[in-house]
């Protein structure tokens, strides 16, 4: 019996390390990322390359946030993601409300639809709605940016949702109103309350959409309205010297989603198994 | 139900329905008409009606073709070595050890990285000047010269480093499904599999994979569809160069409506690739309902 245990630590010891040896591998890219960023600017990229940096420097940092172009880009990816978010997780709530109390047929069929939206690939959408954000005269406009990122979002926001005010019980409603609120007054001062938890895991998905969004960005925006993704395209197609500040730049954008993940993964889990593995 | 209430649920729903059809329903309805057109962007007057010629003039295109068979083997590669990986991880990850919560929350930090960070990072680990894996690969003795591999300007491996990139960017997705699925495994099933004199091999094989079965199917059906609608990662890496080797729909679309302005056919293509992942997706739909059925 004690040989047994023996053995079986054994195993859970060497699975440990493989673990841990694999985990390291694959965070490897994103760490040479980080490591490049706080390398002297001259000797980013090097030949031959080398992973930790010889000299410590925050020079790039420095040139990033100095540069007046990179701030505007930060500022525009904030402000759209944040006010997208908070618009569309509102309209999400009211109508995944609605679909949840009122339980209409019409509703039934708009949620499908909703599900259905969420499959199309948005390269296809993405040519009409150039053309109509471009006729209307709005290109380049946090606007029609933010406009976009709503509608995008909202089928999943109401998705998800829609579980959220189902586990909520209905005598809840019936209560508030028989107490006098009329629907609104319960829904907002009620309802909603209760569902915080499902709200910040919503608003974090929606964010994340808008925040990394590549392909609208690209599409519908040239300086004004430009947001972090495209600006590092740009880095990336133009060829030029400044490898450095880009680097600093992705890290920027891309360190505080990394340790906001690490720290609230719980929820994060949550809400990405809610809609995939239960269906 | 009553009126007042009936007129409360559409008022609540209206912003959203107006929003959807705003930049959902009417797009969609506008790619449709717009494909049986032929329009130059760069001349707003342009349009004429043509019919399916830009349908007819696309199946008959063997550039386009190969895009669609492009997009395929994309998706072949990059999900099917993502679940193989996602599954080892899963697997790995589903025996405790001391610290294994904070590793795991580790490996999944990656989780909500965008695309175009991911693709940033391969275009520097794969570049032939100063990239880490040819650097690797020549210290290992793999290969003589470290520039000798052309990662992304070589027209038969472009295509694989795109899915490099997106493999590395998806794995924790599918490591994240596939852990969620083993720890629902009951242990009773294992242990009493094991009384029955069933070995690790035979366990595996007879618990582990069927439990695990429609998660697995569920998890490789969403990354399907997100892995050919990707955009991001093949457009910053090799714009679907050297000579189209790396073109997939996506960015055949973009191409076709950005620097050829051909707004017809590039309907036409998002029309045709709608109606791909479609079917595809419908396969998806249809197993969500028959679990809410049952």
């Amino acid at each position: 019996m004690f040989r047994i245990k023996n053995k079986d630590l054994f195993i859970d010891n060497i699975i440990a390390v493989i673990t841990i040896i694999i985990t390291l591998l694959f965070l490897a890219p994103y760490l040479y990322l980080f490591f490049s960023s706080i390398k002297p600017p001259q000797s980013v990229f090097s030949s031959p390359p080398s992973f930790f940096p010889n000299e410590f420097s925050l020079m790039n940092y420095i040139n990033a946030i100095g540069t007046d172009s990179i701030v505007k880009f930060f500022t525009n990816s904030i402000i759209i993601a944040v006010l997208s978010t908070m618009i569309s997780v509102l309209i999400g709530a009211l109508a995944a409300y609605s679909i949840s109390r009122f339980k209409l047929k019409i509703l039934n069929i708009f949620l499908v639809c909703a599900l259905i939206t969420r499959m199309i690939p948005l390269t296809s959408i993405a040519v009409p709605i150039y053309r109509i954000v471009s006729n209307l005269g709005m290109r380049d406009s946090r606007l029609a940016l933010g406009a976009v990122y709503i509608s995008i979002n909202l089928p999943l926001i109401i998705w998800m949702m829609v579980s959220f005010f189902e586990s909520i019980p209905r005598e809840l409603d019936e209560a508030a109103l028989i107490d006098g609120c009329n629907r609104l007054e319960a829904f907002f001062k009620i309802i909603l309350p209760l569902t915080l938890p499902g709200l910040a895991t919503t608003s974090i998905f929606s964010f994340m959409l808008s925040w990394n969004d590549f392909l609208f960005a690209l599409l519908l925006t040239s300086n004004n309205a430009k947001t972090v993704p495209v600006a590092l395209s740009d880095f990336l197609s133009v060829y030029n010297l400044q490898l450095g500040t880009m680097a600093a730049v992705a890290i920027l954008f891309s360190l505080p989603v990394m340790i906001f993940t690490f720290l609230v993964q719980k929820h994060i889990v949550a809400g990405l198994t809610l809609g995939s593995v239960k269906g | 139900m009553k009126s007042k209430d009936k007129k409360i649920a559409v008022l609540m729903i209206l912003p959203a329905i107006i929003m959807l059809i705003l930049f959902f329903a009417y797009p969609l309805i506008k790619l449709l008409y717009d494909s049986f057109f032929s329009i130059d962007l760069f001349d707003p007057l342009s349009g004429s009606f043509v019919g399916l010629e830009n349908y007819l003039s696309l199946i008959q295109s063997e550039r386009f073709l190969n895009v669609i068979l492009n997009t395929f083997k994309f998706v072949f590669i990059a999900v099917g070595l993502e679940f193989i990986l996602g599954f080892i991880m899963a697997l790995l990850f589903n025996r405790k050890f001391k610290t294994h919560q904070f590793w795991r929350t580790l490996l999944l930090s990656p989780l909500m990285l965008a695309p175009v960070v991911s693709s940033l990072i391969w275009k520097f680990m794969l570049s032939n000047d100063f990239g880490l894996i040819n650097w690797v690969f020549y210290s290992l003795g793999l290969i003589q010269n470290p520039n000798s591999i052309a990662w992304l300007s070589n027209p038969r491996l472009a295509l694989l480093s795109c899915a490099i990139a997106e493999i590395w960017l998806s794995t924790p997705f599918m490591a994240l499904m596939l852990l969620a699925g083993l720890q629902g495994i009951p242990k009773s099933l294992y242990e009493s599999a094991k009384v029955d004199g069933a070995n690790s091999l035979k366990r595996f094989v007879f618990i582990t994979l069927p439990v695990i079965k429609p998660v697995a199917v569920t998890a490789i059906l969403i990354k399907t569809i997100d892995v050919a609608r990707s955009f991001d990662i093949i457009w910053n890496l090799t714009q679907g160069g050297p000579h189209f080797s790396s073109e997939v729909l996506s960015t055949y679309v973009y191409k076709m409506l950005m620097r050829y302005g051909d707004i017809g056919n590039s309907s036409a293509i998002s029309v045709i690739f709608t109606i791909l992942l479609f079917l595809i997706s419908s396969i998806f739909i249809f197993k969500i309902w028959n679990r809410n059925e049952n």
